[in-house]
């Protein structure tokens, strides 16, 4: 049986830029995947070309063996990946309830049933309460909360978050770190996380893809990664080393 | 008891002018009418799918021809015309619209308004259409009120009476289309893609699809609109119905009352027109005709809204406002 996602060999490249080279990865069903590298390594790239925002010049990528290199955003996303947004985009007029129903509108085609859907998964990410709040009067770890909502409401199998807990206050990071472990153990999806806390990355990932220069420099379990010299130069630096 | 009450007084509005014999004001509640139906028209598009349309009056202009073509060559009812008229436009409005929904923001608005240049040319020399001399339409007269309503043949008296009818209908259906399309799936992706056009995308909506059935719906409208008023003016002719002022009007009735309101279109058409006609008809003789006065002060009030109140007028606290003058408790302010 084919992987849920395949990335083959995906080369992308920004005029003389090359953004992705010759990556390849894999993600299993329920599986939580962390995509590290420094600024500029291309994970948001990546993720995009996943995604069907950006295609691969080269290479392909497969979601259960099929071909999704140059399908478009809302047809990956009907195909089981959702995705959130390293800069917020909720949809600012509308209230939280309403951002979720659209995600929720991906399965169904009434409105009602949208809405049950919708206060459901609301309570389960802890935006009870928040239903009538326009998107942009919510605080921003709470808008990154609404946009998985609205991804999960989308019911994918996939779900890349490009750092969902970026700009968060400790305590609203750890909040946050809780609910992507509660997706996945109530939900039981493969789960993908770009990240720059190495903090969260580390003691939530099954497996840790590192991403240098466009390339995958290594991959593997978090302790080892954290333990390889090459990984430890390119990204983590010394203050890392120390603690480890 | 708000709708009830708006309901009874547009019913009962033209009963003491038919009665007086100052049917002019059954004109200008027919012109309200039919500018608050365009202007709901275009707020699907303009304000639920976030994509400003300059060049609405092309549909306008499909609708008027296509009617009186299928009623002078075929004998079509009005009715009937009507829907053929709807067919036509949108099909046209589809196979244009989908090409430049890749234009966003700015540059979809100027693509709007160069195929409305375009139709201007077309409709100024296409033979089928009769070119610049135009196509009348050929009434008999003294077919009585429910006739008239059955065919929208007015001629004579009971016209005025008869077309503030017809626009009430066709108001109130496009009210209640506008309504239904606002609470289904269609109203909430509209206003997603508005929002924002990737976050849409990357939840599963097509964005250049809905960005075209957006436009379609206020195509469908604005042909009804042409219809009607090519059956009142019993004439179409291409400046007159590719006339800048069916693009303007039902937009800034929209922007004045309350963009991305329902009751925004209907509100500023309160307003606006009847400012045009009172100007028309208090400077008509004067030595001020034709100089555009209704134009200017057009100006001044869309300056003043945009300036003052950017949302419209029906984001004032007018909740607020009747509960004081009513003696009331002020309303709870929303929670959040």
């Amino acid at each position: 049986m084919p992987p849920l996602l395949q990335v083959e060999s995906c080369t992308k490249r920004f005029g003389g830029l090359v953004a992705n080279r010759d990556v390849s990865l894999v993600i299993e069903p329920g599986e939580i995947v962390g995509l590290i590298g420094p600024n500029g390594a291309g994970k948001t790239t990546l993720f995009n070309c996943i995604s069907g925002a950006l295609h691969p010049d080269e290479g392909r990528i497969r979601l259960d063996g099929a071909d999704i290199s140059h399908a478009r955003l809302e047809r990956v996303c009907r195909l089981g990946i959702a995705r959130t947004w390293q800069v917020v985009r909720s949809f600012g007029r509308m209230t939280a309830l309403e951002n979720v129903m659209c995600g929720a509108l991906r399965r169904t085609n009434r409105v009602g049933p949208a809405r049950a859907r919708a206060l459901e998964l609301m309570a389960f990410t802890g935006l009870a309460g928040k239903e009538d709040t326009p998107a942009a009067g919510l605080t921003l770890a709470d808008k990154k909360r609404l946009e998985i909502t609205r991804a999960l409401a989308t019911a994918p199998r996939l779900l890349l978050l490009d750092e969902a807990m970026s700009g968060l206050t400790p305590i609203e990071t750890a909040a946050a770190v809780e609910l992507v472990r509660r997706i996945h153990r109530e939900l039981g999806l493969a789960i993908c996380v770009v990240e720059h806390v190495m903090e969260v990355v580390m003691p939530l990932s099954h497996r840790v893809i590192v991403l240098d220069h466009g390339e995958k420099l290594t991959e593997g379990p978090p302790a080892e990664v954290a333990r390889d010299e090459r990984v430890i130069t390119a990204y983590l630096g010394d203050r890392y080393r120390a603690r480890a | 008891m708000a709708w009830v009450a708006a309901a009874l007084v547009a019913l009962l509005y033209p009963i003491p002018f038919e009665r007086s014999g100052y049917i002019y004001y059954e004109t200008v509640g027919f012109l309200v009418l039919l500018n608050a139906m365009l202007g709901i028209g275009w707020n699907i598009i303009g304000g639920w799918a976030g994509q400003f349309d300059f060049g609405p009056n092309i549909f306008f202009a499909i609708g008027a021809y296509t009617a009186a073509l299928l009623f002078i060559h075929l004998g079509w009812n009005a009715w009937l015309g009507l829907l053929g008229a709807v067919v036509v436009s949108v099909v046209i409005c589809a196979v244009v619209t989908y090409p430049v929904t890749r234009l966003r923001g700015h540059y979809f608005a100027i693509a709007t308004v160069a195929m409305w240049m375009i139709a201007q040319p077309i409709g100024a020399t296409w033979e089928l259409i009769n070119g610049s001399r135009g196509l009348f339409i050929p009434v008999a007269a003294g077919g009585g009120f429910a006739h008239g309503m059955l065919t929208m043949e007015f001629a004579g008296r009971g016209k005025g009476l008869g077309f503030y009818y017809l626009a009430l209908l066709l108001f109130a259906l496009t009210l209640w289309g506008a309504r239904a399309v606002e609470r289904s799936k269609l109203g909430f992706y509209f206003r997603a893609v508005r929002d924002d056009q990737e976050g849409a995308e990357g939840i599963g909506i097509d964005s250049r699809l809905y960005k075209v059935i957006a436009r379609c719906l206020m195509a469908a409208v604005f042909a009804a609109g042409g219809v009607l008023y090519g059956f009142w003016a019993l004439a179409v002719f291409p400046d007159q119905v590719l006339e800048v002022n069916w693009n303007i009007l039902p937009m800034m009735a929209v922007v004045v009352g309350g963009l991305g309101r329902l009751g925004g279109a209907v509100l500023g058409s309160i307003i606006l027109i009847p400012i045009s006609q009172l100007m028309t008809a208090t400077l008509g003789a004067g030595p001020l005709a034709g100089r555009g006065i209704d134009i200017i002060i057009y100006g001044a009030v869309i300056m003043l809204i945009a300036g003052w109140r950017p949302n419209g007028l029906l984001s004032l606290p007018w909740q607020r406002w009747a509960g004081r003058l009513l003696g009331r408790a002020p309303a709870q302010p929303a929670k959040g």
